[in-house]
């Protein structure tokens, strides 16, 4: 019996080793090439295409997204303001209303679960959401409409409600037996129980707002203001577009972005989450409600 | 169920409360309150600037890194003089054309923004987008109002409103080829001066240095040259397959793909694409042709006249072993047709608080050579400096040009020939190229067509798709059976509707060619 | 009404604590939901959204009269359900290992990697093709010649952009979807484990008994919530990988890119909502019914 147990397990961890090297491989490949490219000389990159390793090692492209530090540096304070506001605040409230909807004795839970989904399917389009920001919450040039709008989403929310789903009935049950509100229930219970799905929808918040450039493109007229994606976005963007219609019609030259210069702002946009990924992932740990339930 | 329905239906009913409220709102601050009643004059004649405001403008394209010195040296200049400030906005370019209709759509009050054939001014124009400035010009922008030529403002007018105010920066920015012309030498090829010899030069640079002389996204090569070489004109921006068949006879309108020119061209691109001219992958290719050239491995580029000149000037800069020369699409026929003077303007929408003093701030802007210098240029001394004939030097000499680089802005809405000043270090086949082209201008019949398609507008959307489905295929040689994909091309642009626009087209042409009594 | 209010009463905190998100979902997507009516205008300055000419259904003409709409339809709903159904299969399986393989720091490590493709841009994988695939000096091909076999000239067929397409929608979405499965994982409770493995259960039986069946759930609501945007494409994906090359249209064509070519030389505010209107309509019903069926089988699995 024994024996069988361990030649099973010996089987799931070499298939489960090759399996996830490989995708892992697939994965990492693309982003090597591209720190590669980051490196590269132009000339290079046009000639070559993309290589595991540049023949001419250089900073040129890191040089010229770095060419204002003190303007990156200052995207760098608002994006990470913005993500670590947001993130906290959108935990908030979606965790609150991710367990009020898990919740079987609440019984509008359903048609409320609906009222959230239905906006999902349907959105009035980009121009009375502008209207809506600019004209009647006048949030033209200010940070809340970066902040605000992307709190809440309804996908975040529905899982949120499917995480607490699993939590035991028995806990809530027992804690009102005790006396306590609703509000301790979540905070106190809930919540501590729910660190794999807070850490998830945590993760997704904080991506969601990392690499948010439209907002900031549409809303955000202050050089001063604008968040890290989108200033790297803006020295892509401005002479891609000029090659365009625009250049047709005018008695100027731009100087389109090199392919280098797009490789080093994935590196410097994508450079800090990556480091800040497995400090996450510590709260995926298994086996949280055991103790819990037995207390 | 029913009572999820019920529920569902009160959600319902809530939005379409609120959707009632909004509209009431919206309604409110709708467009009546006119600005047609002008600001009180003072006695002198002069118009009244006793109360101070703040202008909101809002220019496309990004600032530069000295614009908050430049703006705040350009606001105390226009404190003293006009007792005036204003926010000077820039739209970068990100997506710029759908902030630039949002701003007409979310109904802000904008008291300035740059407007352009080219970021759809005919049609904003058609939807009643733009104040009229009629009434306004002669009083608050007088100097503007004489000195812009007389075309210029006629190309502005819509049902006899002037819309906005246009550039006065007459340009030449017809279509061509850069190509390398040491290679040539080196080849022994014959100058390119019409389309056996450019193919000459490409069989030739692509046997003699094996390379491809198209490399990359060879699609504007290709389609510019075609409508040059047989005159083919669009109407009223870019007009798709629709075109006028020449200059000459302007009423003459058809959809290229029924010409025998077409059926020529296409036969001929197809034995270019074989012979390796440009890939099979090139309508894939994000990369332009010119990287290739400076990477040795092209040996072509499409650019407009102005763009060649900055592109040679930038290669005898950074490559100088790499020799161009260019070749304008315009020796086919001989003639060029000036830049509409919108091809850059200033427009006021028509939520401008205070379109009066935004008009006076234009005027110093464009005339005032101090401001003028200011708001183009950047800072004397700094971003730049002239020289003793009055060309100009960026950055100024003395700087640091790692640190300090010229000033550059989407300044070109306010151009005024009579304030510009020629760069130092320009290619000098620049000035030789304007003076050619001169001596061939003709005045531009098309462009100021005012089209906006609404009658046509799905079919027009169809036939857009068709074109890039089948046409651009075609056009680049990439199809196996030539004769059987025009007919396909030709079946399919029939079924999307292609007659229904080229009906209306034909009409529009014909109304303007009346109206300006063109034959 | 009066059991309305009388459960208002009753759960007065509960209804405290999900009011902040009614609320925000009223301003932020019910109120901006009327411009829908956009779709049934011929928009203009002078009368804005309510003040524009009636059209009717003027601005979905572009969509069907040309007879392209069938053929978009059905190329949108099965490249969906590829990235959906394979998507999800992969992250499922990923998280199955992931949670189970033994190495720690290998673990660690791999599910960092598996997130990289995430933050790729569209841009950067369209450039990634361009440099796979072309025909002069794309990998592939340069790599077939060097093994003396024939070149393949992907930019003439229509037929590998299916399957291109799809990997590399996957591929991006893989460790973004395997962390919502990994989580689902951890919260299954350690002791149901322990319980199979006194009974002698092997890692496969328990994978088989244990993890699959609580994960169904997880699965079941992630497929239902894609359902809804059934009809809306990943713009981004296949205009960076496939762009203006129309001879790859046939069989990479979907809603999304049609309705930018169609409106990039003439952009109509009427035709563009018009057209996500038919998407948010047909992912609609698509949703309501799914989510009846399912209602009727397995109440618990519903999403509302």
């Amino acid at each position: 019996m024994k024996i069988r147990t361990d030649r099973s397990t010996l089987l799931f961890n070499i298939v489960g080793y090759v399996v996830i090297s490989i995708l892992s491989l697939v994965c990492l490949l693309p982003f090597w090439l591209i720190i590669s490219g980051s490196f590269s000389s132009e000339a290079e990159i046009v000639r070559d295409g993309f290589k595991i390793f540049p023949s001419e090692f250089t900073f040129s492209a890191y040089q010229s997204v770095f060419s204002n530090p003190q303007q990156i540096f200052k995207a760098y304070l608002v994006s990470i303001s913005l993500t670590a506001m947001g993130t906290l605040l959108g935990l908030f409230f979606i965790s609150m209303a991710g367990y009020v909807l898990s919740r079987k004795d609440f019984k509008y839970r359903n048609s409320l679960s609906f009222f959230i989904y239905f906006t999902t399917l349907f959105s009035g389009g980009l121009i009375p959401w502008y209207i809506l920001v600019v004209k009647y919450l006048d949030w033209k040039d200010s940070y809340l409409a970066l902040l605000v709008p992307m709190m809440i989403s309804a996908w975040n929310i529905i899982l949120m409600k499917n995480f607490m789903k699993s939590i035991p009935e028995s806990i809530v049950e027992s804690a009102k037996i005790d006396g306590a509100g609703e509000f301790t229930i979540y905070s106190r219970l809930i919540l501590p129980l729910s660190t794999p799905g807070l850490a998830t929808i945590g993760l997704f918040l904080g991506l969601a707002y990392w690499n948010d450039w439209f907002s900031a493109n549409i809303f955000i007229t202050t050089e001063a203001k604008y968040p890290l994606q989108f200033l790297l976005y803006k020295i892509l963007a401005s002479a891609a577009v000029l090659k365009t219609s625009v250049a047709a019609n005018l008695s100027a030259d731009f100087k389109p972005p090199t392919e280098s210069l797009k490789m080093a702002v994935a590196i410097v946009v994508t450079g800090p989450i990556i480091f800040l990924y497995p400090f996450m992932q510590r709260y995926f740990v298994k086996g949280l409600t055991i103790g819990a339930v037995k207390g | 169920m029913k009572q999820r329905l019920t529920k569902m239906l009160s959600v319902f009913l809530m939005v379409s409360l609120m959707a009632g409220i909004l509209a009431a709102c919206s309604g409110g601050s709708g467009d009546d309150e006119s600005t047609k009643a002008a600001a009180p004059k003072t006695e002198s004649g002069k118009p009244d600037i006793s109360k101070k405001v703040e202008l909101n403008w809002y220019l496309v394209g990004d600032a530069d890194k000295d614009s908050p010195q430049v703006i705040e040296k350009w606001n105390q200049m226009l404190a003293k003089d006009l007792n005036t400030t204003v926010k000077l906005n820039f739209m970068t370019w990100n997506d710029w054309q759908t902030k630039y209709n949002l701003l007409f759509a979310s109904g802000e009050k904008i008291d300035m923004v740059f407007a352009s054939s080219w970021a759809d001014f005919f049609k904003l124009s058609k939807q009643g987008a733009f104040l009229d400035l009629k009434d306004l010009l002669p009083t608050y922008a007088p100097e503007t109002w004489k000195t812009v030529p007389e075309q210029d403002w006629k190309d502005v007018t819509f049902q006899g409103k002037i819309l906005a105010v246009p550039s006065t920066y007459p340009e030449y920015t017809p279509d061509g080829i850069v190509y390398r012309d040491d290679w040539r030498q080196e080849l022994n090829l014959p100058e390119i001066k019409d389309l056996d010899t450019m193919e000459q030069y490409y069989e030739g640079v692509k046997k003699g240095k094996k390379i491809t002389p198209i490399n990359g996204k060879a699609w504007n090569e290709v389609n510019t040259l075609f409508h040059y070489y047989y005159d083919f004109k669009n109407i009223g921006g870019d007009s798709g397959v629709i075109v006028a068949k020449s200059y000459d006879t302007p009423r003459d309108v058809v959809a290229y793909p029924f010409t025998d020119e077409f059926v020529t061209f296409v036969k001929r691109m197809k034995t270019w694409a074989d012979k390796g001219f440009w890939t099979s992958s090139t309508l894939a290719a994000q990369q332009e042709p010119g990287d290739f050239i400076k990477a040795g491995t092209g040996a072509a580029y499409w650019r407009n006249a102005p763009g060649a000149a900055g592109f040679i000037t930038d290669m005898k800069k950074n490559n100088p072993n790499i020799k161009l020369t260019y070749f304008p699409f315009t020796h086919f026929h001989n003639y060029v047709v000036p830049n509409l003077g919108i091809n850059n303007g200033m427009a006021i929408p028509k939520s401008a608080a205070n379109p009066e003093r935004s008009l006076m701030v234009l005027e110093k802007l464009r005339n005032d050579p101090e401001y003028y210098n200011l708001m183009t240029y950047g800072i004397k001394g700094r971003n730049y400096d002239f020289t003793k004939d009055g060309s100009i030097v960026s950055p100024a000499p003395g700087q640091d040009p790692a640190k300090v680089k010229g000033y550059g802005i989407a300044s070109w809405g306010w151009r005024n020939i009579k304030n510009e000043h020629p760069a130092k270090d320009r290619w000098e086949g620049e000035d030789k190229l304007i003076e050619e082209f001169k001596a061939i201008s003709k005045p531009d019949i098309f462009a100021p067509i005012m089209m906006d398609y609404q009658p046509v507008k799905s079919q027009l959307a169809a036939v857009n798709q068709v074109f890039q489905q089948y046409g651009q295929p075609l056009m680049m040689g990439l199809v196996p059976d030539v004769d059987a994909a025009i007919e396909t091309y030709r079946s399919k642009l029939k079924t999307a509707g292609v007659d229904a626009v080229l009906d209306y087209v034909t009409k529009q042409v014909a109304a303007y060619a009346d109206e300006k009594g063109l034959k | 009404m009066s059991g309305f209010i009388a459960e208002l009463r009753k759960n007065k905190i509960l209804f405290l604590m999900i009011a902040p998100v009614l609320f925000f979902f009223v301003v932020f997507s019910y109120f901006p939901m009327v411009g829908v009516y956009y779709a049934f205008t011929n928009y203009n300055f002078e009368g804005g959204l309510f003040g524009s000419p009636f059209v009717g259904m003027q601005n979905f003409k572009f969509l069907y009269e040309s007879g392209a709409l069938f053929s978009l339809t059905k190329n949108t709903v099965l490249y969906n359900l590829a990235f959906i159904f394979i998507g999800n299969f992969l992250q499922l399986i990923c998280a199955i290992f992931l949670s189970e393989l033994a190495g720690k720091w290998f673990k660690k490590t791999a599910q960092s990697i598996m997130f990289l493709p995430f933050f790729i841009s569209f841009v950067l994988v369209g450039a990634f093709v361009f440099n796979l695939f072309n025909t002069e000096t794309g990998v592939i091909n340069a790599l077939l010649k060097q093994f003396g076999m024939h070149t393949y000239d992907f930019y003439m067929n229509t037929e590998p952009w299916k399957y291109i397409i799809v990997f590399f929608n996957v591929w991006k979405g893989l460790g973004y979807g395997t962390v919502i499965y990994l989580a689902a994982i951890m919260s299954i409770s350690d002791e149901y484990h322990e319980a199979a493995k006194i009974d002698g259960a092997n890692i496969f039986h328990r994978i088989r008994y244990i993890t699959i069946p609580m994960l169904v759930p997880t699965f079941i609501l992630l497929i239902l919530l894609s359902l809804g945007g059934i009809l809306k494409g990943q713009f981004d994906l296949f205009y960076q990988i496939i762009g203006s090359n129309g001879m790859l249209f046939e069989t990479t064509d979907i809603i999304d890119t049609y309705v930018y070519r169609s409106l990039a030389v003439n952009f109509d505010i009427g035709m563009g909502t018009a057209a996500g209107l038919y998407q948010s309509f047909f992912g609609f019903v698509l949703v309501m019914s799914v989510n009846w069926i399912i209602k009727k089988t397995r109440e618990d699995y519903a999403l509302f």
